[in-house]
């Protein structure tokens, strides 16, 4: 093949409109097996624990109507190719490639596997046969920002992510935004530390953050070790990421952002059984309940937990969009003006920090 | 009645060929016991472990790609552990020789010319060899020990390629995201079998074997390299030099390393992304020992290596087996492997309580 | 000042599981023996010391726990190198490679599942101010790993079994030649290694994030390896190394934390800047005196009798 990459957007593009115009590739089937490819362990207590606690929804909502296969801790790259291929080759009609890495091995293969569906999760290249859907956990942020916000005595939430890549600067500047609207002096001190999973890291890096002044905790990594040592300190409290995380940290956890990818999952699946299955671009979040909140620890006062449950409700209903301008960045440059709402496009490509974010090195 | 090891006059070539056979079938024999008590469908385990890659012929093409990166580090590998110089980062090599190659890909983008393949093979085999270089260097002018030098190395490699992807090499397109463009037609290594995804580098690893084979057992170098590895005092009365055999066994895994890196990166990866290092470099010890450091050798155990990655994901899916089971099979091989070292160069005596004395 | 005290605190924190375990590998390596599955056997150390955490809550038995893992892990190593003189390097390879697998099979039933951290060992009045809890705020390991300094400097430096060790260390042939078992010391040697990683690696759900989590050690087994010939075998200078070692670990986070001067350098250099700060110390210790001269002559080679 040789189309570059901006031609392929382009075909990719069009591709994308056909089953709109009614053109059915996929037939309907009497059951269903589907696939799970997973970059982690399933037993990371985050990102990979919540994509498998979909996949388990799945198989309680359709019983016997499916069957589901997954591989655990494939590397991104050439392996997972093999993976795919030897998922649809296995006779998977459906294909769920949960890691963004995963993306050039499906632009690959799904053209040999014309018949089956396959999803890609947080990509951005689709295909006549490969769906994208990813997750708008900006707006958990914000609710987490909001409390964050109100309750923080110091002013100052730290962030550890992995590496500054967009969905973890969106999130980063959903906190800090959400924060400021209740508390204007609230600043976030974002670290990166090079890793999804190095528990001990993650650890050590919130005890230097906190250490120096922070008294929120909130990550994007793959587990609950900040959480851990957030209540060790006995600080303000902090935020579950990916998965409900209040075994690890009862007092500490304010809420947590929950990663509830079933209603997504069984969506494709019960539209491959019925053949009317195409591949969609969908960006769901509180509303379509793929990003879910965790309970409110019961020592948030009652006024936060309303003003939190507002947030969430306007992002439910559409009043409110955290990423409305006027939005300036951390330079104090205006990049949104006032009453503009960023675009998807804009955010997915997100690599500036908004006012009260201490840039990062 | 007890045993006692005998030396044997010469290395015994039957059980050279014989330990590493009988190592992966005791491997898959005491497998199948083990995961079948702890609760797993073992008898299955081994059958899609070691035996579905070789059955079904769509996964041929598998073995072949997985394998060839593994053997050409593997006889690299196998040349410098045969001269005793212990270079563990061939990881580390591996990865600046597939960023040298990124290098030359991303200077020449948007060009076409039959030039520019070689051009990236020959920068990731340079740059593979400068990495080693600095292991070799300490070790033939400070002593300092390969093994770590080489390790740490690899360690600062890997966030070279954080550092370049997430910074200058970064795709103006990505959407934000650490990794480089795709490379352009004229960078990418070419399929050879049309339909399948075998490319130029499986050909290139079984060549690199067989011609390493002929040089360690016909040619001066190779015996130099066994010689000095074998008995480095006597090398040294022979007139070899400890530190030529160094830097010579240093320059060429480490070339062979990059070479691997390179046609990796231009062949299934086609871009630089975060997840290039892949443990070929590590696993690529295995493979050397498991070959028994003899580059035919080699060939074969990339391949016996290649089956159990690709039968392990195998086994996750049909029987349900989890990931980490997979490295399980891959030490215990290891260990009976070794444990069968042993027979090579002694023999197991009986021997009646009285009648020790005589032999040795 | 406060600071600087709390930096302290989660510099020991981050060293001492890398100085235990450097321990151990220091008495191995000074007998003769290379062991490079550190990192294995500290896995799975962390894998049992967090199940007997998990359904004891005694941390003491857990720490112990984690020895026993160890000293059984190191029992494959010791028998594959030392009975059948196998090829040590590549049969600690295959046991780091054996302990993740192993760890992360048998810790599938305990993801999700907190412990609580390891008490300090002094009551909480000790530590009541900043600058005592530097002190006797910790828990045991932290102490046990520096009474090990000193207990194996004496131990080979002023006992007979340490003369011993050493003896076998450096010319395995004389030793054998005067009576010793050669392969019997190097077997106590190689437990000893085992138990002391299987100990720093329980340190890892104790002391650090009291959880279990696939590969946890993160590579710190391997920087342990390192860590001794960077002391040049020497205790003490173990001692100062892993320090140095958690120290610029934890710099980096508060570098970036403190938004500083030295935030500016870029991410991957931090995380890299461990692994290239020992090599150059590597480099300077043997530009000042060559460092081989320390090091056992025996290092990695197997043991066999010329009769």
């Amino acid at each position: 093949m040789t189309i570059s990459r901006r031609n392929f957007v382009k075909i990719s593009g069009a591709a994308m409109a056909l089953p709109l115009m009614g053109s059915s590739a996929f037939a309907q089937v009497e059951k269903i097996k589907i696939g799970f490819i997973y970059v982690g362990s399933i037993n990371d207590n985050g990102y990979n624990y919540a994509h498998n606690q979909g996949r388990l929804y799945v198989e309680e909502k359709l019983g016997d109507k499916v069957e589901t296969v997954f591989v655990e801790n494939v590397p991104e790259g050439p392996d997972c190719e093999r993976v795919i291929r030897e998922l649809a080759q296995q006779g998977c009609n459906l294909i769920f490639a949960t890691s963004f890495g995963f993306g050039d091995s499906l632009v690959k293969v799904a053209p040999q596997f014309p018949d089956v569906a396959f999803e890609h999760a947080t990509g951005y290249m689709s295909g006549p046969n490969i769906g994208l859907y990813n997750a708008r956990f900006y707006e958990g942020r914000a609710v987490c920002g909001t409390i964050a916000g109100h309750l923080s005595v110091t002013g100052k939430a730290g962030y550890i992510g992995s590496f500054p890549i967009p969905e973890v600067v969106m999130g980063i500047n959903a906190l800090a935004l959400s924060g400021r609207r209740i508390n204007p002096a609230f600043t976030v001190k974002p670290v990166y530390i090079s890793t999804w999973n190095d528990p001990a890291k993650e650890a050590d890096a919130a005890r230097a953050m906190i250490d120096q002044g922070i008294d929120i905790i909130a990550q994007h990594t793959d587990g609950p070790a900040a959480l851990q040592v957030a209540a060790e300190r006995g600080i303000v409290g902090g935020f579950g990421q990916g998965a409900d995380m209040s075994a690890f940290a009862p007092e500490t956890q304010l809420t947590a952002i929950i990663d509830h990818w079933g209603p997504h999952y069984l969506a494709s699946a019960e539209a491959v059984l019925a053949g009317t299955w195409a591949p969609g671009n969908t960006w769901e979040g509180l509303k379509e309940d793929v990003v879910q909140m965790g309970p409110y620890n019961a020592k948030v006062p009652a006024d936060v937990v309303a003003d939190a449950e507002k947030i969430k409700a306007g992002q439910i209903d559409g009043s409110f969009h955290i990423f409305t301008g006027p939005i300036n960045d951390n330079t104090g440059a205006e990049r949104v003006a006032a009453g503009v709402t960023m675009t998807d496009a804009e955010l997915l490509s997100m690599d500036w920090y908004v006012e009260g974010v201490e840039q990062p090195a | 009645m007890q045993f006692r090891l005998e030396k044997r006059r010469e290395p015994s070539k039957l059980m050279s060929y014989a330990t590493p056979v009988a190592a992966v079938l005791l491997t898959m024999v005491l497998g199948a016991v083990i995961f079948s008590v702890i609760g797993y469908d073992g008898i299955g385990a081994v059958r899609e472990i070691f035996l579905t890659p070789l059955t079904n012929s769509y996964k041929w093409q598998d073995l072949g790609v997985k394998a060839a990166p593994l053997i050409i580090i593997g006889v690299g590998l196998s040349i410098a552990y045969r001269a005793n110089v212990w270079n563990i980062g061939a990881e580390g090599q591996y990865i600046v020789g597939g960023l040298a190659g990124t290098g030359i890909a991303l200077l020449t983008w948007g060009m076409t010319g039959w030039w520019i393949l070689p051009l990236m093979v020959l920068a990731g085999m340079l740059g593979g060899m400068a990495y080693a270089s600095i292991p070799a260097l300490l070790k033939t002018r400070l002593n300092v020990n390969e093994i770590l030098t080489s390790l740490m190395l690899t360690y600062a490699s890997v966030q070279l390629i954080y550092y370049l992807i997430r910074a200058p090499w970064k795709d103006p397109m990505g959407m934000g995201f650490p990794q480089t463009r795709l490379f352009s037609e004229a960078a990418r290594l070419p399929t050879i079998i049309p339909g399948t995804i075998v490319h130029l580098g499986v050909p290139i690893a079984v060549l690199v074997g067989l011609v390493a084979w002929f040089i360690m057992s016909k040619s001066v170098f190779g015996y130099r390299m066994r010689v000095v590895g074998a008995a480095p005092h006597a090398a040294r009365y022979g007139g070899f030099s400890e530190n030529r055999t160094i830097w010579l066994a240093m320059l060429v895994s480490g070339g062979l390393a990059g070479l691997a890196g390179v046609l990796e990166v231009a062949g299934p990866f086609q871009r630089m992304v975060p997840g290039f290092p892949t443990n070929y470099g590590f696993t690529a010890i295995i493979v050397a020992f498991l070959g028994r450091l003899n580059p035919l050798g080699v060939i074969v155990a990339g391949v016996v290596l290649a089956i159990t990655f690709v039968g392990g994901e195998v086994a996750q899916t049909t029987i349900g087996l989890p990931n980490a089971a997979t490295g399980i099979f891959q030490a215990m091989m290891l260990f009976f492997l070794l444990a069968g070292d042993i027979l090579i160069k002694y023999r197991l005596r009986r021997v009646m309580p009285q009648a020790t004395a005589g032999t040795a | 000042m406060d600071l600087m005290l709390a930096i302290l605190i989660t510099v020991v924190g981050a060293s001492t599981p890398i100085l235990i375990a450097a321990l151990g590998e220091l008495v191995v390596e000074r007998s003769g023996v290379l062991n490079l599955g550190v990192e294995g056997m500290m896995l799975i150390g962390a894998i049992a010391g967090f199940v007997v955490q998990f359904h004891t809550g005694n941390s003491y038995l857990a720490l112990l726990a984690g020895a026993g893992a160890g000293v059984c892990a190191s029992l494959i190593f010791g028998f594959l190198t030392l009975s059948l003189s196998a090829n040590q390097t590549a049969t600690g390879l295959a046991l780091t490679i054996f302990g993740t697998g192993f760890s992360a099979l048998a810790g599938s039933s305990y993801s999700a599942r907190p412990v609580t951290l390891m008490r300090p060992l002094f009551p909480a009045e000790f530590a009541a101010s900043p600058f005592t809890k530097v002190l006797f705020g910790y828990s045991f390991p932290v102490y046990f790993a520096f009474i090990m300094v000193a207990a194996i400097w004496y131990f080979l430096h002023r006992t007979r079994a340490g003369l011993i060790l050493r003896a076998v260390g450096e010319n395995d042939q004389s030793a054998h030649s005067i009576g010793y078992s050669v392969i019997g010391v190097r077997y106590m040697a190689v437990m000893f290694g085992g138990a002391m990683a299987g100990i720093a690696g329980a340190c890892f759900p104790l002391l650090l994030t009291p959880q279990w989590a696939e590969r946890m050690t993160a590579g710190r087994g391997w920087i342990a390896v390192a860590l001794v010939v960077f002391a040049s075998w020497k205790p003490f200078r173990l001692l100062a190394g892993a320090y140095l070692f958690g120290l610029v670990m934890t710099m980096e986070l508060y570098a970036k934390a403190g938004g500083g001067p030295l935030s500016v350098i870029p991410s991957e250099l931090w995380a890299a800047l461990p692994y290239l700060a020992t090599v150059a110390v590597l480099v300077l210790i043997s530009i000042r005196r060559d460092a081989s001269t320390n090091a056992p002559a025996c290092l990695g080679k197997p043991f066999l009798p010329s009769n």
